[in-house]
């Protein structure tokens, strides 16, 4: 599959089960993913300047009824453990994080690696259902993940590798 | 004039806007002043008020009004460059500037020391931004309910507040009438 394909076939699962309105603060690995979301005329998409106010809009969204999902950096959950507790958890808000995993391996940056390490655990540590995907092939599974945070009744992480992104 | 007797001043404009108050403080102050099933009271996750508020107007046809609080926006700055961007004509951030963080102590912030949330909010391109006594913010209010938006409104008031008790409803409680009400609202 090909980096464009992996794009479309995400963006089109995560619709499928229902996503209409995505956030996203940029990555190097999610590139191509939030071309993609800027091209959908279905959906919503908004660029905004920081992971915790991508979480207060997704709120607001939510609120009036829509499907939000967050599109962003593993290195962005340190700026939102506090709000994930305080108005994702408090408030049982169900929406999916779609989180690219810098800091894993394939990455080239030194810099990256202690969060990379890191983020999978904050998350658990703070009670966020948190699901690990390395295969482009995976996107189905992770559509699933937009209704399952109803089920679950409150946000939801997946986590995207260089290996999902055919990045190394 | 304090925030509990700003809030006072400013309720009886209300009718069915929605609301996004800010924490616990005001929060209480402005359930004990006027509850309504359109206020979201946002107990936690401070600064967040602002954007919750956009990412609502986006959605409904409604107007929306952000009550925040200088603190709070001093720390979530960037989201007024993104309601600028945004230009939602039903918008209004109400911040009330008190320069104290008064849940924590009424420990001075940087708008007690120079700092214009009213002319960083300009700068981010939300050309309706005015700073005015807190005496005044209910006329400025009115004026902005009848205007197209965003408008952001910064009342000046003293630090300070009355005792007050929690807010007797749980956090799904609060989202589910408010949701139910915009649903309501929307049909």
């Amino acid at each position: 599959m090909s980096a464009g394909d992996v794009n479309q076939a995400l963006l089109a699962d995560l619709k499928a089960n229902g996503a209409d309105f995505f956030v996203s603060v940029p990555c190097k690995l999610l590139g191509g993913f939030i071309s993609t979301l800027e091209q959908d005329n279905e959906i919503t998409y908004r660029a905004v300047n920081r992971e915790e106010e991508g979480l207060g809009i997704c709120t607001g969204a939510y609120l009036a009824g829509r499907t939000p999902v967050i599109v962003m950096q593993n290195t962005g959950v340190g700026t939102l453990i506090t709000s994930l507790c305080s108005l994702g958890n408090y408030y049982r808000l169900p929406f999916l994080m779609v989180i690219s995993h810098r800091g894993s391996p394939g990455e080239p940056i030194g810099a990256q690696v202690p969060m990379g390490t890191a983020v999978e655990t904050l998350l658990q540590t703070i009670n966020v259902p948190t699901y690990m995907f390395s295969d482009p092939s995976d996107t189905k599974k992770i559509g699933q993940l937009v209704p399952f945070a109803s089920v679950a009744e409150g946000p939801v992480a997946a986590i995207l590798d260089y290996d999902f992104w055919g990045a190394r | 004039m304090r925030r509990y007797e700003l809030l006072q001043s400013i309720a009886p404009l209300l009718s069915d806007e929605f609301v996004i108050c800010n924490l616990g403080f005001p929060s209480q102050e402005l359930y004990a002043i006027r509850d309504h099933d359109h206020h979201f009271y946002m107990l936690g996750s401070m600064g967040l008020s602002s954007s919750i508020g956009l990412g609502l107007s986006m959605e409904i046809d409604s107007t929306v009004i952000s009550i925040d609080g200088d603190g709070s926006v001093l720390m979530n700055l960037g989201t007024l460059s993104t309601i600028a961007l945004e230009d939602q004509k039903n918008f209004i951030l109400f911040i009330v500037d008190n320069g104290s963080y008064g849940s924590t102590g009424d420990q001075p912030t940087h708008t007690a020391k120079g700092t214009s949330l009213a002319a960083i909010a300009k700068a981010a391109g939300i050309k309706s931004s005015v700073e005015v006594p807190g005496e005044e913010a209910a006329a400025k209010l009115s004026e902005c309910l009848k205007t197209p938006g965003p408008h952001v409104i910064v009342a000046k008031v003293e630090p300070g507040s009355p005792a007050m008790t929690p807010i007797p409803l749980t956090s799904l409680a609060i989202r589910d009438r408010f949701r139910e009400a915009v649903k309501r609202a929307q049909a």
